[in-house]
Parts: C-alpha cells; sequence; structure tokens
C-alpha cells in the first residue's frame, strides 16, 4: 500500500487545509494525475500523485482545519508492475494544443504522457477509444481534443475563463447551466453575472469557499516569513550587467512579424530562456541549501515571480526550462501566469523552483535588487529595458539595453562564478536565434 | 461594428484581465499599460481577447494603435467587416 502525504508545498508553507478531493475511493490513479486541490497562505494548489495505482482510502475529509506538511492524505493500491521506481517523480507538463513540441524522453516511453491523461481525464475522454497521432503513435493533446469534439454527456468540461470559474464558485453557480457567449462557446464572466441574477443562488456546501477574506494579508505574512528567514540567514551578494538587446529584439520584432497573435513571443520569454541556458553553464547557482550544505539539482525549474492585481507575488517554476524550445518555454509562462493569477497552481510548481527569476522591469523600474526565495541559492532580475548609449565598434550607438541583475547565496558561490552567469546571459542573448 | 460596439468588446475583454477596473474611470486617451498597471502578458492577453472575440488581426506592426482605448476603438472601426 502507498501512503500518498500531503507534498511540499513551497519554501515556509508547512500548512494548507484540504478544499476538495478530485479523486474517490476505487478510482485508478496515474503518475501526474491532480488528485486533491489544497490552500496555503499563498495560493491554491491542485496536488499531483505520483503514484499509479487505485485509491483504497481517503483518510482526509475536506475542511477548514490547516494539516500539516507529511500528512497522510490518502491509501494508494499500488497497481502490480505499474508502479514508479521510487523517487521518479516527474513534474506534470502542461503542453499547449497549438505549440506541441517534441516529446521528451520521460514522455515517449509512455503509451500517454501524464499530461495526455490528465487532459482527458479533465475533459471525460476515455482514451482507449482515441488513436494517436504521435511519432511512435501515441496519443497527443490534439488527439484528446478532437475526441472532445465527438463526446457528449457527463464528464465534459466546461469551457469558461478562470474569473468566470472564480465568480461561479464564489456563489456555488454550477457552469454547465451557463451558456457561454466567448470564443468556442466559452463562459465567461458576464455570462456568469447574466446567470447569477436569473438562477436563485445555492448555499455553498462542503468546504469553505477558496478565496476567504484577507487572502492578501495572509499572503503578506508569507511573504514576510520567507523574506526575513532569507534576510537572516542568506549573506546575499550582488552583481549587476547592462546586456545590449538590439540583436534580441530585433530578431524577435522579425518572428513576431510572421506570427498571428497567439503564437506571438514576449521578451519575458527570451530572457527566461537565456536564464535556463546560462544556468547549464554554472550549475553551482542552481539548486538548494538544505541541512546546512547545497544540493544541486540535476534539472533547471525556473521560478518565474508573478505579480497578481491584488497584491503579493508567486514563484512558481517553469520545470526543465533549458529543454524547452522558446515556444514552448512562451507557452508555459502564459499558462502559468494565467493560473498563477486565477489562483490555480500546482504543489510540484510551489515546491520545485531551483532559481528564481523576476522581471520587475515590467513595473517600470531599471535595476531589480532580488532576494533569494530560500531554500534556492540565487535568483536573476531584470529590469526595465531602456534606449541607451552604447559602444559599437568603437562609435555610440543607441540601443535597447537591459540591467540584468543576480543575488548570490555567499555559502555556496562567490561573485566570480556568479559573473559567469551574467556574462553567459549576455553572450546567449546575442545570439537569439540559437536561443 | 460602431464605436459603441467596439468599446464594448474591448471592457469585455479588459475585465476577464482586470476585474477591478471601473470603464467609467479609464481615460480613453491615455497610455493603458500605465494607468491600469498592465503587464505585457496581460496586455498580450488582452489583444489576444479581442482578436477572438472579433476575429480582427492586429499584425505586429499596429500593435502600437492598441496602447490606448481611442485607438483600440478605432482600429477595430477600421478593421471589422
Amino acid at each position: 500500500m502507498i501512503d500518498f502525504m500531503l507534498p511540499s508545498l513551497g519554501a515556509d508553507m508547512d500548512l494548507a487545509k484540504l478544499n476538495c478531493w478530485l479523486v474517490k475511493p476505487g478510482d485508478t490513479v496515474h503518475r501526474g494525475q491532480i488528485i486533491a486541490e489544497v490552500e496555503t497562505d499563498k495560493a491554491v494548489l491542485e496536488v499531483e500523485c505520483w503514484d499509479e495505482g487505485v485509491v483504497e482510502e481517503l483518510v482526509v475529509s475536506p475542511g477548514p482545519t490547516r494539516i500539516p506538511v507529511g500528512t497522510l492524505l490518502a491509501r494508494i493500491r499500488p497497481i502490480e508492475g505499474a508502479q514508479a521506481p521510487p523517487g521518479a517523480k516527474e513534474p506534470a507538463v502542461e503542453e499547449s494544443a497549438s505549440v506541441l513540441g517534441p516529446a521528451r524522453p520521460a514522455a515517449r516511453q509512455e503509451v500517454q504522457s501524464p499530461p495526455v491523461r490528465h487532459l482527458a481525464h479533465q475533459l471525460g475522454v476515455d482514451l482507449a477509444r482515441v488513436t494517436g497521432t504521435g511519432p511512435v503513435g501515441e496519443i497527443t493533446r490534439e488527439d484528446v481534443h478532437r475526441a472532445v469534439a465527438t463526446v457528449t454527456g457527463e464528464g465534459q468540461r466546461v469551457k469558461a475563463s478562470p474569473l468566470a470559474r472564480r465568480l461561479a464558485s464564489e456563489t456555488s453557480l454550477d457552469l454547465s447551466g451557463v451558456p457561454g457567449s466567448g470564443v468556442a462557446g466559452m463562459v465567461t464572466a458576464s455570462d456568469v453575472r447574466a446567470a447569477e441574477q436569473s438562477v436563485p443562488v445555492r448555499p455553498a456546501a462542503g468546504p469553505e469557499p477558496s478565496e476567504p477574506e484577507g487572502r492578501a494579508e495572509t499572503m503578506r505574512r508569507a511573504i514576510a516569513r520567507s523574506m526575513a528567514h532569507s534576510k537572516r540567514e542568506i549573506p546575499h551578494y550582488y552583481l549587476a550587467n547592462h546586456v545590449d538587446l538590439d540583436r534580441a529584439f530585433r530578431w524577435l520584432t522579425a518572428q513576431n512579424e510572421e506570427r498571428p497573435i497567439s503564437g506571438r513571443i514576449l521578451p519575458a520569454a527570451l530572457l527566461l530562456k537565456a536564464t535556463a541556458l546560462a544556468l547549464r553553464e554554472t550549475p553551482d547557482l542552481n539548486g538548494h541549501w538544505v541541512d546546512e550544505g547545497f544540493r544541486p539539482s540535476d534539472a533547471i525549474h525556473l521560478g518565474v515571480a508573478v505579480s497578481l492585481r491584488e497584491g503579493g507575488l508567486v514563484a512558481p517554476a517553469i520545470h526543465d526550462a533549458d529543454r524547452l524550445s522558446l515556444d514552448e518555454m512562451m507557452a508555459r509562462l502564459r499558462d502559468l501566469v494565467n493560473r498563477a493569477r486565477s489562483w490555480r497552481l500546482r504543489s510540484s510548481e510551489m515546491s520545485d523552483p531551483t532559481i528564481t527569476v523576476t522581471n520587475l522591469g515590467e513595473r517600470g523600474v531599471e535595476t531589480a535588487f532580488p532576494v533569494i526565495i530560500p531554500p534556492q541559492v540565487a535568483i536573476v532580475g531584470f529590469g526595465k529595458v531602456v534606449d541607451m548609449p552604447v559602444a559599437v565598434d568603437g562609435q555610440p550607438a543607441v540601443h535597447p539595453v537591459v540591467h540584468a541583475t543576480l543575488a548570490g547565496d555567499h555559502r555556496v558561490t562567490d561573485g566570480h562564478r556568479g559573473g559567469l552567469l551574467l556574462d553567459a546571459l549576455d553572450r546567449l542573448l546575442q545570439e537569439p536565434e540559437s536561443l | 461594428m460602431n464605436k459603441e460596439q467596439a468599446r464594448q468588446i474591448i471592457f469585455e475583454v479588459l475585465g476577464e484581465i482586470a476585474p477591478e477596473v471601473d470603464p467609467a474611470a479609464v481615460d480613453d486617451s491615455s497610455d493603458l499599460t500605465e494607468q491600469l498597471d498592465l503587464d505585457s502578458m496581460d496586455y498580450l492577453n488582452w489583444m489576444l481577447g479581442i482578436n477572438q472575440a472579433t476575429g480582427v488581426e492586429i499584425p505586429q506592426r499596429d500593435v502600437s494603435r492598441f496602447l490606448t482605448i481611442d485607438g483600440a476603438v478605432d482600429y477595430l472601426v477600421d478593421h471589422s467587416g
């Protein structure tokens, strides 16, 4: 029997309340499947399961009581021969249906990758009835979406915008009964508001609403805890470098000219990809400080600081960022930002970052001096892109320039190593076509 | 599409991105990203939503027309059927 515990939910996030289960006893669960929703001070998180098996027992019931990380949540009976090797955790990969890159090596070994199974589960599609069109006959997300067109009845997920879902959940409105006026019948927030005026509101049942009063205050306390810990424990050093973005922006503009809006790449994706590749050259900045020692990470899971409109921020991970194409990076970034702002993140995204990138330039400052998020050992900051005079072949020219900064943990690295990261970042951004 | 219809769609999509925004309080002629504290992802999502709602494609070279509500309204009126 496998004990399914409440997993780590990110730095200084030791408690969470269980909002709901997405499985019931007797259900088969797969690696990467989202099986529960929990809520911490900072976010509502979808909790993934990393085992294959059948749910034997749900030990904890949803409710307002906060439970510690490591609490036994459920028991899962393993399926013989299908159990994951110990420690073979694989983050859920959210591929964009419109930007399907080559299958990842780990996913290719299975007929359907966990994300595809998860998508099929969400949309109520029986994969046994779907024909795969992938390179080795595997079922792709596009296959699943195609199958949805022919699937009707229960199990099919209502298409709705994040805000519409939030509004509907606040008033316990059943979205399946709301006519959608958005793209492809998507239910929009205004549809929900219209429906609320015509449908009597049911009293909320079960767990308390996912947006309790004072979320901004509890998030602020969580940030305070984490940052106070960081400033108390971590001897920061700071480095900065101007990076000429002339070539990168010219290349990006030319790329975007040929693309529809849905396929356009933001400069942020370029900066993230360059950071991820630069980290391959400086692995001692990528990992965690645990038990008075540095544990480097083989994988580069880039935490992305996302500010929220209601205040506060979260820094969930883009997994295996160095292995993504630029299109995949953009799709992941868009997905991550949108889900962060609608409070729909996953537990692994909060616990996995091996380094964080903050892009405060979006909000108008030229230089960021970021604070390391423990237990990470470095953080990269980008300021506002400004036109500045630079020397080109001995002659002055005005180019777009970004101020790239690094805060490093002096217990792990010295300024020299940090400088190598910023140098690599600069070099990579001068060859945007190779990113 | 007339100006009123274009404005309605523009604010409908904006409401999905920045729900707290009161259309009556927005200055239609000043920079939207500064006024509403939109970042580049918000801005891209806004144009994508307008594109999906209206079918009007917005080439990269025309993105600057969407810096203000007035500019966006005029663009949609000019480019819708």
